[in-house]
């Protein structure tokens, strides 16, 4: 590939990047037709990239370019719609699954899902209780899963997902994975993945930035 | 109507027999708050001879001067109480307070005064006790709305990270929380007018009547500076709310509590 082709198919990078003058970031690619993987050992700055990228924060120094553009110039909020974040901290609000839907669908001003379309969506990340399920009464990797396919559903451009199987078995969450990942690839959506598991890791990656 | 009976200090020292029965409540409960009670007892005493001692002075020599200064130090220092339990907000914030707390407190005195009562702002009979009524209130409005709109950003910051992530605004993540707190700020105001009249005859009211006005008169002026308090407050909380909210994001739409 030279450097025009390969210019093409990077959608976020990153120049010199800074972050309080704490984290200093080497210069990083992230490829749109590749599985993206952040790893490092804890307090490396990864989560902290992650909201560097959506733009929840903002480097004291250099510069993230998406799709060739400095993320400065680009309005905050449909930047997050594009770029979409999911934390390692899950909310949901307190009423049933369909309901969740609803409600961060309103907050987005647009119609949410018709059933059959959140069921596909909780059943890539392998959740299979009915729609009326009360998420107070769910576990912490249901909530997890429930979150992630709440965000899915939304068809982001880049989805990041910050140690998305935390809360998770192993088996679980490598089926979960595999499954965003195939879903991803059909609809063109860019994944970065921050993970811990080294199995995942080398399973999926396909772009593995080191970090720390 | 009889005249008030105008106490001695003999008799005004015995009301303070009855500390006596919360000092012995607390004992036996273990609170261990009697030094504040006592401190609190101490500090209104002399605070309200203060007062009475400063008010007799101002109702004798009437000037402007004495009622603008009364005002700006009832003002001072019920900002200065809001801002001492809210010590962490930022700066444009504490701004928002002040000034919220200061220009709905006076504009809601100056229609009470000027438009139904029909007397000059500056007579110290009527604007001095109203002030302290709807700034007292208004203050104690304020704090409360504060206390529940910082609490309930604190235990929200994973709803407000979710969102915001999600890529909906600042300004609609955090109106339900403005919305939230300036309807508890507005709850005690509003239990207040139910119960008033059954459950309890008002201070002022009770106070005009020992004073030999007719109750007539005196329930008249109760309903009116209850309203006046409840506006007062809501509109002091809602200012204050919604002019506050707005520096807690910049313009790349990032959220700082």
């Amino acid at each position: 590939m030279n450097v025009g082709e390969e210019m093409d198919h990077i959608i976020l990078e990153t120049k010199n990047l800074v972050f309080q003058d704490r984290i200093h970031y080497k210069d990083i690619q992230i490829y749109k037709d590749k599985v993206n993987f952040i790893v490092g050992s804890s307090g490396t700055g990864k989560s902290t990239l992650l909201r560097l990228f959506n733009g929840t924060l903002t480097p004291s120094n250099g510069e993230i370019r998406y799709e060739g553009k400095s993320i400065i110039d680009i309005n905050p909020i449909e930047l997050r719609k594009e770029v979409s974040l999911i934390s390692q901290s899950v909310y949901l609000f307190d009423t049933s699954i369909k309901e969740n839907f609803e409600q961060f669908y309103e907050y987005r001003g647009i119609k949410a899902p018709d059933e059959p379309q959140m069921h596909k969506y909780l059943q890539l990340c392998q959740i299979s209780f009915p729609l009326d399920k009360d998420c107070t009464t769910m576990s912490g990797g249901e909530r997890q899963r429930v979150y992630i396919a709440i965000f899915l559903s939304f068809l982001p451009k880049v989805i990041m997902l910050d140690e998305p199987t935390s809360a998770l078995d192993k088996e679980n969450s490598t089926k979960v994975i595999q499954n965003i990942i195939d879903f991803c690839k059909e609809k063109g959506i860019v994944v970065i993945i921050v993970s811990h598991d080294n199995q995942i890791v080398e399973r999926f990656g396909e772009n593995i930035i080191t970090i720390g | 109507m009889d005249s008030i009976v105008k106490l001695n200090l003999f008799q005004f020292s015995l009301i303070y027999l009855l500390l006596l029965v919360i000092l012995a409540i607390m004992k036996k409960s273990k609170i261990n708050k009697t030094k504040l009670l006592i401190l609190a007892s101490f500090r209104m005493t002399v605070q309200l001879v203060l007062a009475g001692l400063i008010l007799t002075y101002i109702f004798k020599e009437p000037h402007p001067i004495f009622v603008v200064l009364y005002l700006l130090a009832m003002i001072a220092f019920s900002i200065r109480r809001v801002l001492s339990k809210n010590k962490d907000i930022n700066r444009n914030f504490k701004i928002a307070i002040s000034f919220s707390l200061a220009l709905s407190g006076l504009f809601i005195l100056a229609y009470f005064v000027l438009v139904v009562v029909g007397e000059s702002f500056f007579n110290p009979q009527y604007t001095i006790p109203l002030a302290g009524m709807i700034i007292g209130n208004s203050m104690t409005g304020v704090t409360l709305g504060m206390k529940t709109f910082t609490e309930s950003l604190r235990s929200q910051r994973n709803r407000i990270e979710a969102l915001l992530n999600l890529g909906v605004t600042p300004k609609k993540i955090l109106l339900p929380f403005v919305n939230n707190a300036l309807e508890t700020a507005l709850m005690p105001t509003m239990n207040n007018m139910l119960g008033m009249g059954i459950i309890s005859l008002p201070g002022m009211m009770t106070g005009q009547i020992l004073s030999g006005t007719e109750p007539t008169t005196a329930i008249m002026y109760q309903i009116a500076i209850m309203i006046a308090i409840c506006t007062s407050v809501c509109l002091t909380v809602f200012c204050t709310l919604h002019f506050g909210y707005r520096t807690l994001y910049n313009e790349r739409s990032q959220i700082r509590l």
